[in-house]
């Protein structure tokens, strides 16, 4: 009877022992993820601005107003197209460039440094760059442009649509290729080099080589880096913000830079919040089956 | 067994530590979360700390005050310079939040509606009235009462009183043959002339500013409704529901054709140094251009620059508008609020105004009357300062409401569209005068 009393002290004590060490996590969780959640989730019901959070409850008010201002759902559709094609040019670049920089045997190690500036560059600075390189008077891809047709109008890369959306675009590709190539790179590294030798003496080609075993090995990596860089891209601000205010008109104005208009700009944090809460629907729907296809293949590889 | 159970072997002191270690790290971890600067006075009565924010356009004159402040009083003065569209942020934030870090809240006095009502700023009425130092009569009317004023109290001293005015390259009038424009119509056809001619060259009639954040293309468009209108502008609801307002609009699609390219990409930042390397003839610009113009380190039109009034409409007169002017108020959780109305008092008051319109990139203008009169002013600045006493005491003001920053992007926005081409200069102001009644109420 004893023993048993002690053995549930001690399972007991065990079970305790084991809560008080998950509590850091578990609080941790709750501050950075559930508490800001739940807050979004209210405050999207309540009439709030900075100076007055809360001040009313006005139930599904915000997010009606949001299908009916022309702006937000706009915005939603804005960050799809920017970030599926952004993602998938980084992506896409990214393997070409890992896959030289695999078959280059020297000088591959200081081009790998080279390769990671501009992603070492913040974002803030590649916008003031690259705005500037795009600029219409002044910009260099401008006054290239007037040493071979002088006196031409100037092309407005970032005045005109859809030129403005395709140039944030590229730039923002331009700026995250690194991190792609240094990820896939790296995926690479990991194939085993028998497949290789074994297609060798089989007497594949290079394209046959890389569509039937390189691609295919690497394939649940790239899946990985797009999903990664799919998040980044929905999360972009920094370039939106310094290169086109969202400009022409409304042509860059991505969610997240529609969000911080509505809440840091005009102060209307229910509102801002409800467009927080159907941007996290986007994001999750774009996301989730990726995400799928990337376990899945994990699985099978 | 209950001599193991009590014994005290390293392993078992271990297990039983374990539980209160992890408890007490995490009491740190929140703990150490819920930690925060105080902020304010050290508090010691010998060093005293004044903790002031400023927008980063004001940042020259922050410095001015800060280090002439501490010289005078002894007190050290902390400037926190942020980005103008985070100024309110900051003090709704500060004072909602109970953090308290700032005494004294420099603000765009469109904000002044939006700060009070968020309880963001101290009522200072009391103080201005009884106060003779302040000599609040000596404040240039047409900026007083916007800058300071929301439901007839006061909750701010004006520091900063910004409007534009047109500066012209007297080189590019000369070779083109044309004359200063005292209307927008002839703004438009004297623009199309350089335009049409120089081009080529890289020259430009008129460099508008068109992009997309308020102090550009609000801006630009209120230049025109204050000289347009016959009426003064409401700054509770200022009237798009009128032919001045379209007009006003429509002046900016007119000039967009010859302006530098392209409108919408061009804000005070890209049209300044167009304008001083001479591939602008004219711009709408704010007076502390002409100190700019004649600093050769910077600019190649030295003396080769004019400056007028803007233009106005058929039934306007000479005016501008208050673009980006800053007030200052007090915290309502100031730690020593003496000190601060000591710093805000010498901020405003005639001595330190007159100081920073002659001092080069401080980017003040007179907000009174004693100092845009003064004999310094007219010294260090003679065409520019001539310009400012027929604009400034007639100068508009933009909205001032609670609502004024949405009323604000709302224009913005929608100007934008316009110059996109996607809206008429009628269907702008239609929209933007029925999202300000729907945010009206």
């Amino acid at each position: 009877m004893s023993q048993h009393v002690a053995h549930r002290r001690v399972a007991r004590r065990a079970s305790w022992t084991g809560r008080a060490l998950l509590a850091p996590a578990v609080i941790a969780i709750v501050i950075i993820a559930i508490y800001p959640l739940g807050y979004i989730i209210a405050a999207s019901f309540s009439e709030s601005s900075l100076g007055r959070p809360f001040s009313e409850w006005v139930g599904f008010d915000n997010f009606a107003a949001m299908l009916g201002d022309g702006v937000t759902i706009p915005s939603l559709g804005r960050s799809l197209l920017f970030a599926i094609p952004s993602a998938l040019i980084a992506l896409i670049a990214g393997l070409a460039v890992a896959l030289s920089l695999d078959a280059a045997v020297k000088g591959g190690r200081v081009i790998r440094v080279l390769l990671l500036l501009p992603l070492m560059t913040p974002p803030v600075m590649a916008g003031v760059i690259w705005k500037l390189m795009l600029a219409p008077t002044g910009g260099l891809l401008n006054n290239i442009g007037q040493s071979f047709a002088p006196g031409s109008d100037p092309f407005l890369f970032l005045g005109s649509s859809p030129a403005a959306m395709l140039s944030v675009i590229v730039v923002d590709a331009w700026q995250w290729t690194p991190f792609c190539v240094l990820l896939v790179f790296a995926a690479l590294q990991t194939l085993p080099t028998e497949v290789y030798e074994a297609s060798q003496v089989d007497g594949a080609g290079v394209w046959q080589t890389f569509w039937r075993i390189t691609f295919p090995l690497v394939l649940p990596s790239l899946i990985t880096v797009l999903l990664l860089k799919l998040v980044v891209s929905f999360k972009v601000f920094d370039l939106v913000f310094i290169m086109t205010s969202g400009g022409p008109g409304f042509d860059t104005t991505v969610s997240s830079f529609e969000i911080y208009r509505t809440g840091l700009q005009t102060f209307d944090v229910g509102a801002a919040a409800a467009q927080t809460i159907a941007f996290l629907v986007l994001v999750t729907i774009v996301i989730l089956p990726l995400n799928a296809v990337r376990q899945r293949l994990h699985k099978e590889g | 067994m209950s001599v193991q159970r009590r014994s005290s072997s390293p392993a078992r002191l271990a297990r039983r530590a374990l539980p209160v270690i992890a408890l007490a790290s995490t009491m740190g971890l929140v703990l150490a979360g819920c930690a925060g600067d105080t902020g304010g006075s050290s508090g010691d009565g010998g060093d005293k700390t004044l903790k002031v924010l400023i927008a980063a356009p004001q940042e020259g004159a922050g410095k001015i005050l800060e280090a002439d402040f501490e010289a005078e009083t002894g007190v050290e003065v902390e400037v926190e310079v942020v980005p103008y569209d985070q100024i309110q942020t900051k003090a709704i934030l500060d004072a909602q939040s109970g953090t308290n870090n700032y005494d004294v809240i420099q603000y765009w006095y469109t904000s002044v509606g939006a700060l009070a009502d968020a309880d963001a700023l101290a009522d200072i009425t009391d103080w201005v009235k009884s106060d003779e130092d302040i000599d609040s009569s000596d404040f240039i009317d047409a900026i007083f009462a916007p800058y300071t004023q929301y439901e007839g109290a006061t909750y701010g001293l004006p520091i900063d009183g910004d409007t534009h005015v047109l500066f012209y390259n007297k080189a590019i009038f000369e070779r083109n043959g044309v004359e200063v424009p005292t209307t927008w119509d002839e703004y438009v056809e004297v623009s199309k002339k350089i335009t049409d001619a120089e081009k080529a060259n890289g020259v430009y009639g008129n460099a508008l500013l068109g992009s997309k954040s308020a102090f550009n293309i609000g801006s630009t468009f209120f230049n025109r409704l204050a000289t347009m209108s016959p009426d003064p502008i409401d700054p509770q609801m200022p009237q798009l529901d009128t032919e001045y307002a379209v007009a006003a609009a429509q002046s900016m699609l007119d000039a967009a054709p010859s302006a530098l390219p392209s409108p919408l990409e061009i804000g005070f930042e890209q049209a300044l140094p167009q304008f001083l390397s001479g591939s602008v003839g004219m711009i709408e610009f704010w007076t502390d251009l002409g100190v700019f113009a004649q600093d050769p380190e910077q600019s190649k039109i030295v003396d080769g620059w004019g400056v007028a009034p803007l233009p106005v409409g058929p039934e306007g007169k000479i005016s501008g508008a208050l673009n980006a002017g800053w007030a200052m108020g007090i915290s309502p959780n100031a730690s020593d609020e003496d000190l601060a109305k000591q710093f805000v008092a010498f901020a405003s008051s005639k001595e330190t105004n007159e100081k920073l319109i002659t001092t080069t990139g401080s980017g003040v203008d007179p907000t009174r009357t004693s100092t845009l009169e003064s004999p310094e002013y007219i010294e260090f600045a003679p065409e520019v300062s001539a310009v400012a006493a027929q604009v400034l005491p007639n100068a508009q003001s933009w909205p001032t409401s609670p609502k004024a920053p949405e009323m604000i992007q709302s224009l913005s926005d929608n100007l934008a569209l316009m110059l996109q081409g996607s809206l008429s200069a009628e269907q702008a102001m239609q929209q933007t005068w029925d999202s300000w009644q729907s945010l009206a109420g």
